[in-house]
């Protein structure tokens, strides 16, 4: 036997029984959200040119993406992410358009994580992408659309909202280099506070340095921006500042008052979010379930400028979630065992099939001995055996 | 109302932060006579204290079955991963360093240096920002005895007092970075959880400004 034959690889895993009803059921409750807000399904290709996701802007290292040769020689890697391949696809296929275009997907992603950390490597992702609509309409829209598909699921979660253009407004009259830039970002971005103050503390005092310390402590409620909107250093992040006060009022309008919070320090890696950004988190999951935002600039480097949004949600740590809670519908077996005397095979297969025109879950059993039928009934939780032979009997 | 679940660094960090839990008014008794047991609430039972390895409290953190963790800033630059760090708990003060046999030109010459360390990462990231070559070799024990039998041209190790390295005959050439105590937290659990986890935290600040 080959070594390994009998394993998958690390990252991967075998999906039995309640685990695919429970992906099914999160899928289809979600797939129904999307499509009632009028988004349309697309599928890419599992493989892509490596080229689509190489620029360092999109946050994806290459160590993460697996790779393959095509015939010739050019570099392919397995889909890492859903929402550059969907950009790509807009800008050709769907160039002519009318716009704007509601697209939504239902596929796995694939990333090379690091070992032995239970990190899953193939991740199903759901997702929606708005392209070419700007606008408060347009960001109520699919913040709507997050919160639906995430109530469609968990009853308790919290989605928070930032922007984008904070840090890059704010950020702006920092006179340091882009090395030091991206790591003042990242250490908002992992809020941490020791790390963000070291180098603070190197640069002469200022406005922005003062925004730069206040702005990773600026989580919360709605309490969070009548503070921020108050504070002199986050001045000239006035008007993002006032766009999230205005959405957050909206969506309190909405009725969606209570799953929303903000976070101002909300700075993702991926540099194509230019707008408002928003994470989705569950107890019970230690990452976010869902993210997403803004991405008006994406499409330029397709040739083909338009605003756009979208949000990917993990279906599998929400599976996850269901599972350890407990509560999902178990698989279930067949009604019916449908036991085929020899030289009644034919009569068996139409008897099973009459059956199921009833509605009546029926399997052909494919024993020579009625005993056995019964004890595989049994092993397997049917709860009918019938025999099929001159006459129609129920044996068990 | 579960309660906040901290993962604490069997050792010298656990000791210092149960004395630093029993400064701000917590009753610590349960972990001072743990017995063998892992799991033991602190205070009233609003906080449930784990005991764990260094590299695993980042690992229960990162996976949100524990909502903080407190870990030494040199298993974080080893281990990297997603949480966030909240605060600079100030003990368990330490340093990384390069350290290399006494009176030798480390730098010297163009050839590829060996480097023996139990920290990889900390040791490619220093040398990649240098723009160096170097060949690294992972070590498990006591990473002094390296550069003495000839596998290595220096070391990468946390160094306290430096009087294992003099005995040795070794000295240190350059800082790599402080080390000290963390405060981390899962991103789900700040989230979820914030006011009081930010309640705790204020008042350890509170406590180490002192």
């Amino acid at each position: 036997m080959k070594k390994y034959m009998m394993i998958t690889p690390e990252g991967t895993k075998d999906f039995l029984f309640e685990e695919c009803n429970v992906f099914d059921g999160i899928c289809d409750k979600i797939q129904n959200v999307f499509e009632d807000f009028g988004y349309r399904k697309v599928i890419t290709p599992g493989v892509e040119f490596f080229d689509l996701f190489s620029s360092e802007s999109w946050g994806i290292p290459q160590e993460d993406m697996f790779k393959a040769a095509d015939s010739k020689g050019r570099i392919l890697v397995m889909r890492p992410d859903s929402t550059l391949p969907i950009a790509r696809m807009a800008a050709t296929r769907l160039k002519n358009h009318t716009l704007p275009v509601r697209l939504y997907y239902r596929q796995a992603i694939y990333q090379n994580k690091p070992s032995l950390m239970g990190k899953s490597c193939e991740v199903l992702q759901m997702g929606v992408e708005l392209l070419g609509a700007v606008g408060k309409c347009a960001d109520l829209d699919i913040i709507s659309a997050a919160v639906e598909s995430l109530s469609s699921v968990f009853e308790d979660f919290r989605i928070e909202i930032g922007h984008a253009g904070l840090f890059k407004v704010l950020s702006d009259n920092l006179n340091v280099s882009e090395e030091i830039r991206e790591d003042i970002r990242i250490a908002i971005e992992s809020k941490n506070y020791p790390a963000l103050n070291d180098i603070l503390d190197g640069l002469e005092d200022s406005l922005s340095v003062k925004a730069m310390r206040i702005l990773p402590k600026l989580f919360g409620g709605i309490e969070v921006l009548e503070q921020a909107l108050e504070m002199e250093e986050l001045s000239p992040a006035k008007e993002e500042l006032n766009y999230i006060m205005d959405l957050y009022r909206g969506l309190c309008e909405l009725g969606y008052g209570d799953k929303i919070t903000i976070d101002l320090g909300l700075v993702q890696r991926n540099d194509y979010y230019s707008g408002i950004v928003f994470s989705g988190y569950v107890d019970g999951s230690g990452a976010a379930i869902l993210s997403g935002g803004r991405y008006d600039t994406l499409l330029d480097n397709f040739s083909v400028p338009m605003g756009a949004a979208g949000f990917a949600l993990n279906i599998d740590e929400m599976a996850q979630v269901k599972f350890k809670s407990g509560f999902f519908e178990p698989s279930m077996p067949s009604q019916v065992l449908v036991f085929a005397e020899k030289g009644y095979e034919v009569e068996a297969v139409k008897y099973a099939r009459s059956l199921r025109k009833t509605g009546v879950k029926a399997e052909l059993s494919a024993f020579e001995k009625e005993e056995e039928a019964v004890k595989y009934a049994k092993a397997g939780n049917i709860g009918k055996v019938i025999k099929v032979s001159e006459d129609i009997t129920e044996i068990k | 109302m579960k309660p906040l679940r901290i993962a604490l660094t069997k050792g010298r960090l656990e000791k210092s932060t149960i004395a630093l839990f029993e400064a701000i008014g917590y009753d610590c008794s349960q972990v001072i006579n743990k017995g063998r047991r892992l799991i033991l609430p602190i205070g009233n039972g609003e906080i449930e204290v784990v005991l764990a390895k260094a590299a695993d409290v980042i690992t229960y953190v990162e996976h949100g079955v524990c909502d903080l963790g407190v870990v030494g800033k040199d298993t974080i630059l080893e281990q990297g991963r997603i949480f966030y760090e909240l605060l600079d708990l100030g003990f368990g003060k330490c340093r990384f360093a390069l350290a290399a046999p006494k009176g030798k030109d480390f730098y010297h010459g163009y050839a590829e240096k060996t480097i023996a360390t139990k920290y990889p990462n900390v040791t490619k990231s220093f040398f990649e920002k240098k723009g160096m070559d170097v060949r690294i070799i992972k070590i498990e024990g006591s990473v002094e005895l390296a550069p003495l039998v000839g596998l290595s041209d220096g070391i990468v190790d946390i160094v306290e007092t430096g009087s294992t390295l003099k005995e040795n005959g070794l000295e240190v050439i350059e800082d790599v970075v402080p080390v000290s105590a963390r405060l981390i937290a899962n991103i789900a659990s700040l989230k979820l959880r914030k006011q009081e986890i930010e309640g705790l935290v204020d008042r350890i600040k509170e406590e180490i400004s002192k």
